[in-house]
């Protein structure tokens, strides 16, 4: 076997890196489609049937183009003024109830208005099923251009950009309509140019629940009394903001909803009941982007998530009774083809969804057929665009040259049935305007057309677009090369320190003898979680397995314990337990307090999706009040800052060292905790300016701390040399520089530890910001948990199974992530976290807080292993073959760093191919998907904290190398 | 063999069949006198079954105690049911620390189970070893039984303890059946794991037999 020298190693873990990183960003680029639209807008041409009459228009001035419009359709536009007023966030099921049944009786007395709309028959609601992400961005782009968008929406809802496909607004901005868009900003970042007024509000002080409303509300008055607008857009963000503070059930809800109820009142008081004439018609739609959960966030696919609004109120047509004014559902894309044909505009080019019918029931007969027409022939033209060698001409001609009637029920290949059904419907259509007949056959024709349309719908929001295969090969194989590259390189390190150390000691077992079950677990649960990963279930409660597993491996870690108690020799059972200088009780007291608060930090939130709603602490905790919150938080606080000082004074042959260190965690520690009480006592003050200047300066003083100790330490660290000299020529040929070098390797241990003590209190104290209130406390827990795993590891040895507690330190950081409320769905990230500090929108800043939050504890672990490196013992390291520069640092780097590379590799590699095999499951976009990016953050978490680890000891290692050589030479001058 | 506690194939195929028998009764007692069964009355089946199961282990292994001279039969008796709670708390705990719901409402669940698996695994260990931790180290900890009565306790209280823990997973999935409650799946993989200890133990014993045979 070659050696593996540190440069070696080094470079063939870069090497991994990088192609597992170019592996993973082309996989995610090939598996994730970034939508494939139509280009282009509809235009006269969708007035004809597909295939007809495709030549483009040239530019009409608008005028002239809303005539032609409304010539070819052959519909009068029914409105020519429309209020859409978006209210964000707010669950259909507040205003139209659930299952058949009407709301609670304090959210319909929230709305008194609206619920006597509802009830009289002057208002239509659906329930809009919202596809997911069920986030704002991708919904109100779902809205305006009827086209279900890509998965990775999501990732630029902080980041929006101008809406380039066809959709409403433009096509009505075409035909000379005036837009007026009052709230949401993203409305301005999506369309730019369009509107002729707008007041934009920022969506980014989330902790705001009243001044963002204010700001639509104060132009309304004027907005509606002036007549030269056709589209005004209002859209509300309080109703998801007071979610976000406070949950569906937020005391300041009900206020929220009847300020909402108000503003529909006054504008239907003063436009739609106050007409002038019959020639401007308006109609008011109130739409919600998105609903809740219980806790307020969205972003996933759950019921309470998707349900959103639509409500029509303006319609002729009078619904007789409360129950079907209510009670149906349709598909949120459905609103853009409605509006369209009631605005008299072609329907936008990418558009899967279908008419409502209640708009359109006050139509004669023919024009709700015409709209269904010409409904069904850009869904036609979409499927076509879909699938070009689909000619129903084809098929017609043989139908007919058979005599057949084309008729009945449709089956066969989906072009057929697309075909089949769109030629019913046509047929029944043309055998109706020649016949001119009424009744049932109108009825008939109906539902032939929304047969299509539904089948075609569903064809086209189901499809998986069409995955470059060679793309996405390349890109699992990248990562598989990477993984094995990994994984031999940590099979070649546990070799290289094996065999150093039996020559150190030979009383060592044999490399096989010595797996002992702890170890077989440990790799065992990389396997567990790679075959878990295949089933959705698994995959939504995650949280379970990790916490199940860890505990586990911390019961085997006791069984190991005893084995290794004195029994024979003690005297009783007391003593048994003591063991030599009280190892034995370290080491149960380190796995007693690991299980302790394992267990607690599994219990603080009960995440996943099916048990959610179980009772757990932090719901025990807001149950029981803010004051017993806010005196949990402040504990946890002077409970961090103490366990560290505490952590610190152990180092004890570096007393002023520590001292000052200390001084450094103490100055950010003890802002945060002032930070805590003044937050805790005014629930307001966090938005205002005082509190965003605090906040820097302590982001301020723990970067300075932090980066501060990490540089200036190894250049402040004394340096002792010794009396012998010749150390300075070639350290690896001398036998004698033995005790010499240990000096050396105390010290680079010693800021090793110092450091790494100044990197996750910082991080902790970092955490204690950011977090929800209720996570404080789950904080601190795992930081207790580092330090148990940390004492635990310290006591314990041989060093080739160094790598069995450095995976466990990772499988902690994993478990501890679910223990601060994450989960594997997008609903459970903590947006409102992630504006905490910052006085201006950014959206870098604000996605980097965001990751921060969301991955505390998997970096907290991978930065203790700073310290983790530091406390190994180090008899074998001082032998003087080891004396060699890099050798050292590799031996002690090395499983540190190539562990967590390797496991999250395996982990990785693993489950793009899950996500290959299960492209077709039914949960790839809710479960499996926001999963895999999930994964993929975790993959950039490791990389970020591997490289912090290296960096440092390298860092510390060269300049304390540098100073002693410098040290000698000038002694020997 | 007097003096140590080699026991025959015979004795422990005996021993096996009584404990084996004696859960067969428990349920059969709780299906047709009580009605009951584990899925709709997880804590009065399992309290069944104890009370059946473990002064038929007591019993049974107290025959089996180490150094019977020094040590009279009602000795290891009191021992064992010393051992019955004791081995219940650290079960409990061992099971609240991989998970087991602490509510207030599962606490009598909890209890239950926990002795149910303490007359599995602590009882007959109590009852032949005593106070005698190296015994209990070598044959718990280190796992490396070297006799007939060794591997019967040593497997059958994995068998149950491996059991469980299998019986766990089913638990978080979301198939909505009854059985997936605490303590359930896991009592039935507990007891799974405890019957197939019985087969697998027989089967050391056979191979230890011969192993006797060829050594002597």
């Amino acid at each position: 076997m070659t050696e593996l020298t540190c440069t070696k190693l080094t470079l063939l873990t870069l090497t991994a890196i990088l192609i597992q990183s170019i592996g993973l960003s082309v996989f995610v680029f090939g598996f994730f489609p970034v939508k494939s639209a139509l280009s282009g807008a509809s235009g006269p041409e969708s007035f004809f049937p597909p295939g007809s009459h495709e030549r483009p228009t040239d530019d009409l001035p608008p005028q002239q183009l809303k005539s032609l419009y409304q010539e070819l359709s052959g519909i009068p536009p029914l409105f020519d003024r429309i209020i859409l007023m978006v209210i964000d966030g707010l669950p259909a099921e507040f205003v139209l109830g659930k299952g058949g049944k009407p709301p609670r009786s304090d959210l319909k007395e929230a709305m008194p208005y609206l619920q006597s709309l509802l009830s009289n028959g002057l208002a239509v609601g659906y329930h809009a099923k919202a596809a997911p992400p069920t986030v704002t961005m991708p919904r109100l782009k779902a809205m305006v251009s009827g086209a279900i968008g890509g998965f990775l929406d999501v990732a630029f809802n902080f980041n929006t950009q101008a809406l380039l496909d066809d959709n409403l607004l433009g096509q009505l901005f075409r035909i000379g309509w005036k837009m007026v868009m009052l709230g949401d900003e993203t409305w301005l970042k999506l369309f730019p140019e369009l509107f002729m007024r707008h007041d934009g509000v920022s969506s980014f002080f989330v902790k705001d629940t009243i001044q963002v409303d204010q700001n639509v509300s104060r132009h309304l008055k004027h907005e509606l009394s002036m007549d030269d607008w056709n589209l005004l857009i209002l859209h509300y963000l309080g109703v998801d903001h007071v979610g976000h503070i406070g949950g569906r059930n937020s005391v300041l809800m009900i206020p929220k909803l009847f300020e909402m109820d108000e503003v529909v009142k006054m504008i239907h008081l003063r436009t739609i009941l106050n007409q002038v004439n019959d020639a401007r018609k308006t109609l008011l739609v109130v739409v919600s982007d998105h609903g809740m959960t219980e806790n307020g966030n969205h972003g996933g696919s759950s019921y309470e998530e998707t349900d959103s609004l639509v409500l029509f109120i303006g319609l002729n047509r009078i619904i007789d009774d409360y129950a079907s004014a209510t009670i149906q559902s349709v598909s949120q894309v459905d609103i853009t083809p409605t509006l369209a044909v009631l605005s008299g505009v072609p329907i936008p080019k990418n558009n899967v969804g279908f008419l409502i019918s209640a708009p359109f029931d006050s139509f004669p007969d023919d024009k709700k057929l015409r709209a269904l027409e010409l409904n069904s022939w850009q869904l036609l033209r979409l499927v076509k665009a879909q699938l070009p060698d689909l000619s129903c001409r084809n098929f017609v001609h043989v139908a007919r040259a058979n005599g057949q009637k084309i008729t009945g029920n449709c089956s066969g290949h989906i072009e057929e049935v697309l075909c089949c059904l769109y030629l019913n419907a046509s047929d029944l259509y043309h055998s109706w305007l020649s016949n001119e007949t009424f009744g049932e056959h109108v009825t008939a024709t109906v539902a032939a057309y929304y047969e299509f349309l539904k089948t075609s719908n569903e064809w086209l929001s189901r499809r998986v677009t069409d995955k470059p295969v060679g793309v996405l090969t390349f890109g699992v194989a990248a990562m598989t090369i990477s993984c094995l590259i990994l994984t031999s390189l940590i099979i070649w390190m546990a070799r290289t320190v094996y065999s150093g150390e039996k020559q150190q000691s030979s009383n060592l077992s044999n490399w096989m003898h010595g797996w002992c079950i702890n170890e077989i677990f440990v790799l065992g649960i990389i396997l567990i979680f790679v075959m878990s990963m295949g089933s959705s279930s698994m995959v939504e409660e995650e949280q379970y397995i990790w916490h199940f597993m860890i505990s586990t491996s911390y019961l085997l870690l006791l069984r190991k314990v005893i084995q290794s108690l004195p029994v024979e020799s003690a005297v009783n059972l007391l003593e048994i337990l003591r063991g030599p200088n009280g190892v034995n009780t370290y080491k149960f007291c380190s796995i007693f307090f690991l299980l302790i608060s394992g267990r607690i930090l599994r219990g603080w939130h009960q995440g996943g999706v099916n048990w959610a709603h179980l009772p757990d602490i932090s719901k025990w905790l807001e149950q029981a009040g803010s004051h017993f919150l806010r005196s949990i938080v402040l504990v946890s606080g002077i409970f961090v800052i103490s366990l560290g000082l505490f952590a610190l004074s152990q180092l004890k042959s570096r007393r002023k060292f520590c001292q000052v260190v200390g001084v450094f965690i103490l100055i950010p520690g003890l802002l945060v905790l002032w930070h805590i009480i003044v937050r805790g006592s005014n629930e307001l003050w966090l938005s205002s300016h005082g509190a965003t200047t605090l906040l820097q300066a302590i982001f301020a003083f723990l970067g300075i701390s932090t980066i501060g100790t990490s540089v200036g330490l190894p250049w402040l660290m004394p340096v002792s040399v010794s009396s012998c000299s010749a150390q300075q020529s070639n350290l690896s040929t001398l036998v004698s520089v033995d005790p010499e070098y240990k000096s050396c390797l105390v010290e680079f241990r010693d800021s090793l530890y110092m450091m790494g003590l100044a990197y996750i209190l910082s991080w902790c104290l970092l955490q204690l910001l950011l977090q929800q209130p209720i996570n404080a406390m789950p904080i601190s827990l795992l930081l207790t948990q580092i330090l148990s795993t940390m004492v635990y590891s310290y006591h314990s040895r041989p060093r080739h199974k160094e790598w069995v507690e450095v995976a466990l330190l990772y499988y902690t950081g994993m478990a501890g992530h679910f223990a601060l409320g994450n989960s594997n769905t997008l609903a459970t990230i903590d947006v409102a976290g992630a504006f905490i500090g910052l006085s201006s929108y950014s959206s870098l800043l604000s996605g980097i807080l965001m990751f921060l939050i969301t991955y505390a504890s998997p970096t907290l672990v991978l930065l203790s292993l700073v310290i983790y490196i530091s406390l190994k013992d180090d008899s074998y390291l001082a032998s003087p073959k080891n004396v060699e520069f890099g050798n050292l640092l590799k031996l002690m780097l090395g499983f540190p760093c190539l562990i967590p590379l390797g496991l999250n590799s395996v982990l990785l590699t693993a489950y793009t191919i899950v996500l290959l095999l299960m492209r077709n499951h039914l949960f790839i976009w809710s479960v499996f998907s926001p999963k895999y990016l999930y994964v993929c953050a975790t993959t950039v978490c490791v990389y970020v904290g591997v490289f912090v680890v290296a960096a440092t000891g390298m860092y510390t290692y060269a300049v304390l190398m540098f100073r002693r050589k410098v040290l000698a030479t000038n002694r020997i001058r | 063999m007097s003096g140590t506690n080699q026991i025959s194939f015979l004795q422990a195929f005996t021993a096996q069949l009584i404990c084996g028998l004696g859960l067969a009764v428990a349920f059969w007692v709780a299906r047709n006198f009580y009605s009951i069964d584990l899925i709709s009355d997880p804590c009065p089946t399992l309290r069944l079954l104890s009370i059946v199961e473990t002064p038929i282990v007591i019993l049974v292994y107290s025959w089996f105690r180490l150094n019977p001279q020094e040590c009279s039969y009602l000795k290891a008796v009191a021992r064992s049911i010393l051992a019955f709670p004791l081995g219940a708390l650290l079960i409990a705990l061992g099971a609240i620390a991989l998970g087991a719901p602490i509510h207030i409402e599962y606490l009598s669940k909890t209890i239950f189970y926990s002795l149910l698996m303490s007359s599995f695994t602590f009882v007959p260990a109590a009852a032949v070893f005593g106070t005698s931790w190296t015994h209990w180290q070598r044959i718990f900890a280190h796992t490396k039984p070297t006799e007939a009565i060794e591997y019967m306790i040593c497997i059958q209280a994995y068998g149950a303890v491996i059991g469980a823990w299998f019986g766990a997973w089913p638990m978080p999935l979301d198939w909505e059946r009854p059985w997936q409650e605490w303590p359930i799946c896991v009592s039935y993989g507990a007891i799974g794991g405890y019957l197939v200890g019985f087969v697998a133990s027989l089967g050391f014993v056979i191979a230890g037999h011969g192993h006797h045979l060829k050594k002597e």
